[in-house]
């Protein structure tokens, strides 16, 4: 019989801690066929499980354009992700995915690109980064917009590196006031703060945002004050997932299933969607 | 539709047969929908009253494993549950509950196909039996079936005078079962059981559907659910004897750290951390929030997705409810709101 419910397995091939809670996993199928012929798109999600702990639900946060490994990275918080964050390299993991949609990159083809998260919220647009930066001259200006708490809250921090170095990239680090170190050279201000004061230029322009929900709910009104569509501006909504297949009934916004329907949408879907999320 | 008569006698007969070839003959009693195998058929009664749960669980378990894992020598190792030895017959079913394999069915299989479900249904025939047990907590004409719909059904009993009943082919999987056992069958012609069927006092319509589904639309955010929600005790009972609640979780049970399996479990949209997220933030985060969850997808959500009504008027949800909520009178007074 066909079981949607039965995972690939997956070995841990790498292991990043990214901050104090927060951990990324290299990952590649047990089984190389599979691995050959698994195809996903950015912003897509899967469930992640231990075997014996259950399952949790997080985005694909390594770029469909590298199709070597996928990564994923996953902050400690519940009886799942503690889970996981005892395993080591070498460890098996179950995998069942990809579910949802996915950023419209063929569609952003042409156009800016403003990426704005904060957090661990970076992990569902460092795909897109990632994706983007991979077919580099299909896009123009590239703005990257990052924060998180503290420069220990940072993820990713290979990654901002290597974007700010790069001469085509603009890119924006910052940290919540009073979460900076002596040392620190990026920005101090909230997200939304900093936003307003890079006034990335609207036209032509999409913006892709992700992070805490009080970051996006800040941060969406001064896109707006900036000009930005609201076709134009994207983000991802998170709920409560079990199946991942449109069936357990928990992650529905209304009549909009997340898992089905999203996790990816645009600001002006959003906005419609009564307050369920 | 082509109809058929059966004696009682024939019927015992049949039913020994089906149990002998390997069916779990399922039929209505005191407890609930029973294993003919352990009530024995001669207490089949035609006004067997509507029993306290519906057979929902033959086809989705309250429980189930989805596999079972073994860490073996080098990986773990799966063995998958096979469910076609599962064949089941649901004799005298309510056309209540007979409705609700066609609604579950379209969840089930929108997209992803649950195998789980779809195997246990296909290898499932469903003889609904004309019902006239109907009470005040029912309320099966308010949402398009009545006592004698035949939705769901493969074939649909008629009890007749002097210990017989019709037998109405509704599907091709029910006319092929009718031409197996056809020894049982004599032909029958529609005079007599017409006459039954209009005999049949069917409950009032209370609510139109449509006009709940509009009042919905337009009021996700209104002060109409906190008064409701106020009692609820969030038991989760509605759900649980509700013929086509489906909500379902996913959990691991380990029996030695090396191997054990992940289940299925049933879930209710009631239960305060349904939703609740490992962060803390729950979107639905107060009674009131979780009961417009349950009546919108009943009414509004489904609707809108399966152009179905995720209810069949059954009641079960008033009967059992320990702080008599009544979604009878819930959803008339929203109707009435319009």
């Amino acid at each position: 019989m066909e079981n949607i419910y039965k995972p690939y397995l997956m070995e841990i091939k790498e292991i990043i801690e990214e901050t104090s809670d927060t951990t990324t996993f290299r990952l590649a199928f047990k089984d190389g066929s599979i691995g050959e012929k698994f195809d996903f798109k950015a912003g897509q999600f899967a469930e992640y499980s231990v075997f014996g702990e259950g399952e949790c639900t997080f985005c694909i946060a390594s770029s469909p354009t590298r199709k070597e490994f996928i990564e994923c990275s996953f902050k400690k918080a519940g009886k799942v992700t503690t889970a996981l964050d005892r395993l080591n390299v070498g460890d098996t993991i179950g995998f069942r995915g990809p579910y949802g949609n996915y950023f419209p990159v063929d569609e952003m083809k042409g156009s800016n690109v403003v990426f704005i998260s904060g957090g661990i919220g970076l992990a569902p647009v460092r795909c897109v980064i990632d994706n983007v930066l991979d077919l580099r001259a299909d896009f123009k200006d590239i703005t990257i917009i990052y924060g998180a708490r503290s420069v220990d809250d940072l993820v990713y921090k290979d990654k901002l590196e290597d974007w700010k170095k790069m001469p085509d990239v603009k890119t924006i680090v910052t940290v919540d006031p009073g979460g900076e170190t002596p040392e620190w050279k990026g920005e101090i201000g909230f997200v939304p703060a900093i936003v307003e004061k890079a006034a990335p230029k609207a036209e032509n322009t999409y913006a892709v945002v992700c992070g805490p929900p009080i970051m996006i709910k800040y941060t969406i009104p001064v896109l707006l004050k900036l000009g930005f569509d609201e076709k134009k501006i994207v983000t991802t909504l998170e709920n409560r997932m079990k199946c991942g297949l449109g069936k357990c009934g928990r992650c529905n916004v209304g009549n909009v299933y997340v898992c089905k329907d999203g996790p990816v949408f645009t600001y002006e879907q959003m906005k419609e969607l009564p307050q369920e999320y | 539709m082509e109809e058929k008569i059966i004696t009682k006698e024939n019927l015992i007969k049949l039913s020994t047969d089906l149990v002998n070839e390997g069916f779990n003959v399922i039929a209505p009693s005191e407890k609930g929908y029973t294993l003919l195998q352990t009530d024995p058929l001669l207490s089949l009664s035609d006004s067997q009253p509507l029993p306290k749960s519906p057979f929902k669980g033959y086809l989705f378990p309250k429980t189930e494993p989805l596999f079972y894992y073994k860490k073996g020598q080098h990986d773990y190792e799966f063995v998958d549950v096979n469910l076609q030895n599962v064949k089941n017959i649901f004799l005298a079913a309510k056309p209540c509950d007979a409705a609700s394999v066609n609604i579950l069915s379209k969840v089930f299989n929108w997209d992803y196909k649950d195998e789980f479900f779809d195997i246990r249904a296909d290898n499932s025939l469903v003889i609904s039996m004309a019902c006239s047990t109907s009470d005040e907590y029912c309320f099966c004409t308010s949402v398009g079936l009545s006592p004698v719909s035949t939705k769901g059904a493969d074939l649909f009993m008629i009890p007749l005078a002097g210990d017989k009943y019709a037998i109405r082919i509704v599907t091709d999987k029910g006319k092929s079962f009718a031409e197996k056992y056809s020894k049982y069958f004599s032909d029958g012609n529609s005079v007599e059981s017409e006459k039954v069927l209009a005999g049949i006092k069917a409950p009032e319509q209370s609510f139109d559907t449509a006009k709940v589904k509009d009042w919905l639309d337009k009021n996700f955010e209104s002060e109409f659910w906190n008064g409701i929600a106020a009692t609820c005790l969030a038991c989760g009972q509605c759900a649980f004897s509700c013929p086509v609640c489906h909500c379902f979780d996913i959990v691991d049970e380990d029996y030695s750290y090396k191997e054990g399996r992940r289940m299925k479990n049933w879930d209710a949209c009631q239960f305060g951390l349904f939703t609740e997220h490992a962060s803390g933030h729950n979107p639905r985060d107060n009674q009131a929030k979780r009961y417009r969850q349950r009546i919108s997808h009943k009414f509004k959500y489904y609707k809108d997705k399966f152009d179905e009504v995720l209810c069949t008027g059954c009641g079960r949800c008033t009967r059992g409810c320990p702080v008599s909520i009544d979604i009878k009178e819930i959803v008339t007074e929203i109707n009435n709101l319009n």
